[in-house]
């Protein structure tokens, strides 16, 4: 079996912030910061909400009034880490099975700088269904959508 | 125009029995009949939708025998990780501004 780490999306960014802000803006304040073209809501997103704890809603409100889940908190361990139960499937639906969700781990680390190192690793797309296999062979070509978050982008902020 | 690519996959995702179709061929490649007959939509509507799929590079189709078999392009499914691996630069560029804009607003904490 082919490691999932082949398959997993990672992604660091140091911040100018010491670990309590860093954990604190990335959960309490995620509000404030998630694209608001991402969401699976059926009317424009009004507010995105990770709830804190283990079992923390992962949730946006939708401008009709309607929730919207996407996720949960699997792991808590404030400031320095945090895993999500990325549950959207491949079609961005809502996934309620756990063992066919991806799932989102982010560390805080501080820096001799003191700033915070944030590492993100996106991971076991391969839980999404039978394409996980497809996407595997499909690893280290180009991606055909690489631009989609311009895209998504120049909707958002045009 | 690489950009105009991409706005096809966009609209070729946002129609829900296009989406449905791309769900069902995650059991196999299907010939166009057997995709149709799943769905309320009549057969050439299905064939429509595969034709908008194909233009997306979402899905192939090859020659078997007399009939056509439709399946996902292997590309454009690796385009899921590719999404997420450009959506989450864009996020943490996004969440790095945030953090950054508290941290200077509350300089004594």
């Amino acid at each position: 079996m082919t490691s999932v780490a082949d398959t997993s999306v990672k992604k660091s960014v140091t911040v100018n912030a010491t670990v309590e802000r860093a954990f604190d803006v990335f959960t309490k304040g995620f509000d404030g910061w998630w694209p608001r073209s991402h969401h699976i809501g059926k009317s424009p997103m009004k507010e995105a909400i990770i709830e804190s704890g283990v079992g923390g809603r992962c949730y946006t409100k939708q401008e009709d009034g309607t929730e919207c889940d996407w996720g949960q908190v699997l792991e808590w361990d404030p400031p320095h880490r945090f895993v999500m139960a990325w549950q959207i499937t491949h079609e961005w639906g809502y996934q309620p099975d756990l063992s066919k969700s991806s799932e989102v781990e982010i560390r805080f680390t501080a820096q001799p700088g003191g700033g915070t190192r944030v590492d993100l690793e996106h991971r076991h797309f391969e839980r999404m269904g039978p394409e996980g296999d497809t996407m595997r062979v499909g690893v280290g070509g180009p991606g055909g959508w690489s631009g989609l978050m311009d895209m998504f982008k120049a909707h958002v902020e045009g | 125009m690489v950009i105009y690519q991409h706005a096809q996959q966009l609209d070729a995702l946002g129609d829900p029995t296009r989406r449905a179709i791309l769900e069902r061929l995650l059991d196999g490649p299907q010939p166009v009949g057997e995709l149709a007959r799943g769905f309320t939509v009549t057969r050439p509507a299905i064939s429509q939708h595969l034709r908008i799929l194909k233009h997306a590079h979402l899905v192939i189709d090859r020659p078997d025998g007399n009939r056509r078999l439709y399946e996902l392009n292997p590309a454009g499914v690796e385009a899921l990780r590719a999404y997420f691996d450009r959506f989450w630069d864009h996020a943490l560029a996004s969440y790095k501004r945030a953090a950054e804009a508290r941290a200077a607003k509350q300089p004594d904490q």
